[in-house]
C-alpha cells in the first residue's frame, strides 16, 4: 500500500509552548488510521499543523516535516491543500457557515474545483443521497439545523470538495450515539469506496472499532501504536483511554 | 410640484450616499472592519476622474492631451477611473491592512489604520496638488426636462440610475455567484474559508475592488454634478455615507441603499420646512432615534455568538 501522509519528527509550537514533541506516524492509502488521546494531548494540533489554518490558530512547525504523496507539504498554501491535494478536514465544532443555507455551503464547497459539472453533480447527488434530511432542507438557513444535521452537513462539504483524503477531528462530540453510530456506518461506506481517512478522537473505544489502526498521542508524543486489535488488547491502552 | 423636486434632490443626495455606502458595507461584511479610508478613497476617485478626463479632452495644459469628445471622454472616464480607483482601494489592503491581519493584530488597530490612511490619502493630496481646488470639465451637455414645474435634469437622471444598478449588480453578485456566496461565507467564520479550498486573500481583494470601484464611480458622479474638488470633500460624505450604512444595518447591502435613501430624504426634508444650517442637526438626530430603536440597523441582525 502506498503511504499517502507521513508526518516526521514534528515538533510545533504555540508561541513559547512547545506542543508537539517530535510526532511522527503515517496513513497508507485507503486506511482508516486513528489519533487517539486526552483532552490537550496534541491531536488537534497535529491536524492543524496539516491544515494550517491561517492565524491567530496556526500553531509553528520548528522541527520536521509532513509529506503528502511524497512532497513536503508545510509550504503549500492551506486553500491549495485542499484545492489541488484533494485533502478535507472536517473541523472540531463542524463550522458551518450559518448564514448560508444547505445547498449554498455544500456550493461553496466545489469553488476550486476543476473536474466538470458532471463529476459535481455526481457528488451532490451522493451527498443527498447518504444524508436525505440535507436534501429535505436544502434551502433552509444551516444555524437552524440539529447539531447532527450540521455534522452531515460538514461531511458533505468535504466530499463536494473532492476528496481523497478526509482529516476528521472529534465528529462524535455532541452527538446523540444512534446518530454517532450513523456517521461512522457512512464513513465506513466511504472509505470502502477508496477514501482514505484520519481520524482524531476522544472517544478512543468508538474510535478503534472503526479504524484499521491507531496511534496513541499523550502530551505531545506518540506513547504507543498498532493495529486496532493490538491497542484495543493493549493493558496499558485499556487502563488509561478505555476505561479499564 | 415643490414636493416632487424635493424628491428628486433628495434621491439624488441618496444615491451618492447608497453609492458610498455600498464599500463600508462590503469591507465590513466581509472583514469586520470600518475602512474609516473609504470617504477618502472617494474623493482620490473624483481626483483620479479629473485626470483621466482633462488628459483626454487635452484641457488643463496636460501634455497627453488627445483633443477628444467629451462624449468619449466620459464613456472612457468612467471605466478607467473605476480600475484605477480599485488599484488604490486594494493598495491600500495590501500595504496597510493585511500586514495587520497576517500578524493576528486586534481589529481596533486595523481601524486605527484605517483612519490614518484616510488623513494620509487626505494629505498626501493636499502635499501633491496644493490647496487650490480643481475645476471639473463638463463632460455631458446639461439638458433640463420640465415636467409640470419640477425641472429635472439628464445628471440627476444618470446618478439615481447609476446608483440602482450597482445595487443590483453588487445584490446578484453576493446572492447569486460563488465568490458572493464565499464573500458571506467570511463574514460567518474566515478560518473555514480555506477549507473549501477558496484562497481567503483573494476574496477579500475583490470585495476592495468592488467597494473602491463604486466609491470612483460615485467619485465621478459627484465631480460631474459638483465640479469643485478638493482634498477634503470625501470627509463630511464619508462619515455621512458610513452614518447611513450603520442606519441601513451594516455588512447587508440592501440596508446600504435603503440608508443612503434615508438620509438623503431625511436631509432634503429637514431643508425644505427648516433653514438649512439645521439639516445636520436633524438628520443626524432622526439617525440616531432610528439606531435608538433599532441598534442593528434597519437590515442587521444581532450578531450570533458560535459555538
Amino acid at each position: 500500500m502506498k503511504t499517502l501522509l507521513e508526518v516526521k519528527n514534528l515538533k510545533v509550537r504555540y508561541g513559547n509552548i512547545e506542543a508537539l514533541h517530535g510526532v511522527s506516524f503515517d496513513v497508507k492509502e485507503g486506511e482508516i488510521v486513528t489519533l487517539i488521546g486526552a483532552n490537550g494531548a496534541g491531536k488537534s494540533t497535529t491536524l492543524m499543523s496539516i491544515c494550517r489554518l491561517p492565524p491567530p490558530e496556526a500553531p509553528r512547525v520548528t522541527e520536521g516535516d509532513i509529506l503528502f504523496k511524497g512532497q513536503s507539504i508545510l509550504n503549500v498554501p492551506p486553500h491549495k491543500i485542499v484545492s489541488d491535494l484533494d485533502m478535507a478536514l472536517v473541523p472540531e465544532g463542524r463550522r458551518i457557515f450559518g448564514n448560508l443555507t444547505v445547498e449554498e455551503n455544500l456550493k461553496l464547497a466545489t469553488y476550486a474545483r476543476s473536474d466538470g459539472h458532471e463529476n459535481i453533480a455526481r457528488d451532490y447527488e451522493r451527498v443527498y443521497s447518504l444524508f436525505p434530511r440535507l436534501a429535505e432542507r436544502r434551502k433552509q438557513r444551516s444555524e437552524s439545523l440539529s447539531g447532527g444535521e450540521q455534522q452531515m452537513l460538514a461531511l458533505g462539504r468535504a466530499i463536494m470538495s473532492k476528496c481523497s483524503f478526509l482529516m476528521l477531528d472529534e465528529p462524535s462530540m455532541g452527538l446523540a450515539p444512534l446518530l454517532m453510530y450513523d456517521m461512522f456506518r457512512t464513513l465506513k461506506e466511504l472509505n470502502r469506496e477508496g477514501l482514505t481517512i484520519l481520524l482524531i478522537e476522544q472517544n478512543a473505544n468508538l474510535a478503534l472499532r472503526f479504524a484499521h489502526r491507531g496511534y496513541v498521542l499523550d502530551t505531545g508524543e506518540i506513547v504507543a501504536h498498532g493495529s486496532s486489535e493490538q491497542l484495543l488488547a493493549d493493558p496499558e491502552v485499556k487502563k488509561a483511554y478505555l476505561g479499564g | 410640484m415643490e414636493i416632487f423636486q424635493h424628491i428628486l434632490n433628495a434621491l439624488q443626495f441618496g444615491s451618492f450616499y447608497a453609492l458610498i455606502a455600498l464599500g463600508y458595507t462590503l469591507v465590513y461584511g466581509v472583514l469586520r472592519l470600518i475602512n474609516f479610508a473609504h470617504g477618502d478613497i472617494f474623493m482620490v476617485g473624483a481626483y483620479i476622474a479629473f485626470f483621466v478626463a482633462v488628459s483626454l479632452l487635452g484641457t488643463g495644459g496636460l501634455p497627453l492631451g488627445t483633443g477628444m469628445d467629451p462624449a468619449l471622454t466620459l464613456a472612457l472616464t468612467v471605466p478607467v477611473t473605476m480600475v484605477l480607483t480599485s488599484v488604490v482601494g486594494v493598495a491600500l489592503e495590501r500595504t496597510m491592512y493585511r500586514p495587520l491581519r497576517r500578524k493576528g493584530a486586534n481589529r481596533l488597530y486595523v481601524v486605527i489604520t484605517a483612519l490614518m490612511a484616510g488623513l494620509i490619502l487626505e494629505n498626501g493630496n493636499l502635499a501633491l496638488l496644493g490647496a487650490s481646488r480643481k475645476r471639473f470639465p463638463d463632460l455631458i451637455e446639461k439638458v433640463v426636462w420640465n415636467l409640470g414645474g419640477v425641472s429635472i435634469t439628464n445628471l440627476k437622471v444618470i446618478v439615481i440610475v447609476a446608483a440602482i444598478l450597482v445595487f443590483l449588480l453588487l445584490e446578484f453578485i453576493v446572492t447569486k455567484t460563488k465568490i458572493g456566496m464565499a464573500m458571506r461565507g467570511i463574514s460567518y467564520d474566515k478560518f473555514a474559508i480555506p477549507l473549501m479550498g477558496i484562497p481567503l486573500d483573494t476574496i477579500i481583494v475583490f470585495t476592495f475592488i468592488l467597494g473602491s470601484g463604486m466609491a470612483g464611480l460615485a467619485g465621478i458622479l459627484f465631480a460631474m454634478s459638483y465640479p469643485i474638488l478638493e482634498p477634503y470633500m470625501g470627509a463630511l460624505i464619508g462619515w455621512k455615507a458610513f452614518i447611513a450604512a450603520v442606519v441601513g444595518g451594516i455588512g447587508d447591502i440592501r440596508g446600504a441603499i435603503v440608508g443612503g435613501f434615508l438620509l438623503g430624504f431625511i436631509e432634503l426634508g429637514v431643508v425644505a420646512v427648516f433653514p438649512s444650517t439645521l439639516r445636520d442637526l436633524f438628520a443626524f438626530s432622526v439617525l440616531l432615534g432610528i439606531l435608538w430603536l433599532r441598534p442593528t440597523g434597519i437590515f442587521g441582525v444581532a450578531q450570533t455568538t458560535k459555538i
